[in-house]
């Protein structure tokens, strides 16, 4: 079973053995093809069946798929009200469908994808852009830190929400965004350290503490926090 | 005058190091030579500044370290191959989702084939036994399968030197047993800064921090016994 902040379903189905940067343009014309054209009900209804094929095809199974739906029922709801109050119920419940599936596609990536597949597949398609001066491999690691970073800032909310609770003050709305702000830049200042210490970081001279001497003969140097 | 040391020694020559006027580390002088060395001392002692020199994440105010012959000051990368860092809290320092990733992460930029990073990154994962959890989001693990992951990353670029920063302050009592077990069966010179005594006394030498100064190295045994006698 994939856990509620798993990104990965690990599988041996034809899905998961496709190579991801395949799976990334399949899910551009998915996306494409479910959000482009003006709502059609048949459209969307062979585009359903094609998502629930896919699902059963990567062998995740009509649980997995209901999981996602749940877990997104939210934001589906929060769109099909907004709309609900500027456009006809039946043309709000189409385009409400269409993000729906396009959610699920791409949801069908992640679980049958590894991130570091996906990184690398991004790394590769951005690979011309390097001409230009861009770092694609920094784009990857974003990338990567930033699926990482999500369950722990979702940790990080708890924490204060029961830290808060605890205190008999829940409910303020500035503590909760204060102090979720300095937990979250806590975390990216140790995050710089650790990849500092595994060698990911530009600078043949290490961070500086302030008021720290500037080694002789470095060339640039930055202050640390 | 620096200490005499053989060729792969820690030597630190009267470092001192300030931040925001104070000074967090006085004229710190030592060679550390010995295989498992432990760094004790309350809180605010200067043992984590101690322990970063050592990678280059700090820079001494005063004074010189050498790490294998190298200044982490001029040449933190030569030394970061050299020098693995475990942290206090596992979660800052995993970077990449699931297990298996995170460790490969480490080795990103080292010009290994794919399937020699694959054998790397199985082969450390089983010396640890959490090959079986390769795939698992880093999100799920335990605290102490997180600290041994961060180890595992660390371990699999192969370095000479493991500095780990409190590794086991997180952790439960069966959890720091294993994590201690595991440091103290490396076969890699480990710097341990820890408030685990017997983590400490399980070490071949001890070094003794208090308000930023170096006030005794030696056998951890007597070592311990003069932190407990004279700061608990």
């Amino acid at each position: 079973m994939v856990g509620a902040l798993s990104l990965y379903a690990p599988g041996t189905s034809p899905l998961h053995r496709l190579p991801a940067s395949t799976k990334l343009l399949g899910l551009l014309i998915g996306g494409l093809v479910v959000t482009v054209p003006r709502p059609d009900a048949l459209l969307l209804g062979i585009a359903a069946a094609g998502v629930v094929a896919l699902y059963l095809v990567a062998r995740l199974g009509l649980a997995e798929l209901g999981r996602q739906i749940w877990g997104v029922r939210w934001i589906i709801a929060v769109v099909l009200v907004g709309q609900l109050i500027f456009l006809p119920w039946h043309v709000a419940a189409l385009t409400s469908t269409r993000m729906l599936l396009a959610i699920l596609l791409a949801a069908l990536v992640t679980l049958t994808t590894r991130a570091s597949d996906i990184l690398e597949a991004i790394e590769r398609g951005l690979a011309p852009l390097r001409r230009f001066g861009l770092r694609t491999e920094r784009i990857a690691l974003v990338l990567g830190m930033a699926i990482r970073a999500v369950p722990i800032v979702i940790d990080l909310a708890s924490e204060v929400r029961d830290a808060q609770r605890a205190r008999g003050v829940g409910g303020s709305i500035t503590a909760m965004v204060v102090l979720l702000l300095v937990g979250a830049l806590r975390h990216a200042d140790d995050v710089a350290d650790a990849l500092a210490a595994r060698g990911m970081d530009d600078d043949e001279e290490p961070v500086m503490l302030e008021g720290s001497v500037r080694p002789r003969g470095a060339s640039r140097l930055r202050l640390r926090r | 005058m620096t200490p005499a040391a053989t060729p792969h020694a820690i030597v630190v020559d009267a470092v001192s190091v300030e931040r925001n006027g104070v000074r967090v580390l006085e004229s710190v002088t030592t060679t550390v030579d010995a295989h498992r060395v432990a760094v004790i001392g309350a809180n605010g002692s200067g043992k984590s500044t101690f322990a970063r020199l050592l990678n280059g994440l700090i820079t001494p105010s005063s004074g010189s370290v050498r790490v294998a012959g190298l200044d982490p000051a001029r040449q933190a990368r030569k030394v970061r191959e050299l020098v693995a860092f475990l942290f206090t809290n596992p979660e800052s320092q995993i970077i990449m989702p699931t297990v298996a990733e995170d460790v490969a992460f480490s080795l990103r930029g080292s010009g290994l084939p794919r399937e020699e990073v694959s054998r790397r990154v199985i082969g450390i994962l089983s010396d640890y036994g959490l090959d079986g959890l390769a795939d698992r989001s880093a999100h799920e693990l335990s605290g102490g399968q997180k600290q041994l992951l961060a180890l595992c990353s660390g371990l699999v670029r192969e370095p000479q030197i493991l500095v780990a920063d409190e590794p086991t302050t997180l952790l439960d009592a069966a959890n720091t047993r294993r994590v201690s077990d595991a440091l103290v069966a490396l076969p890699q010179r480990l710097v341990v800064v820890t408030h685990d005594l017997v983590l400490a006394a399980r070490c071949d030498t001890a070094l003794l921090f208090d308000r930023g100064r170096l006030i005794a190295q030696g056998d951890p045994a007597e070592v311990v016994a003069r932190y407990e006698r004279e700061f608990c």
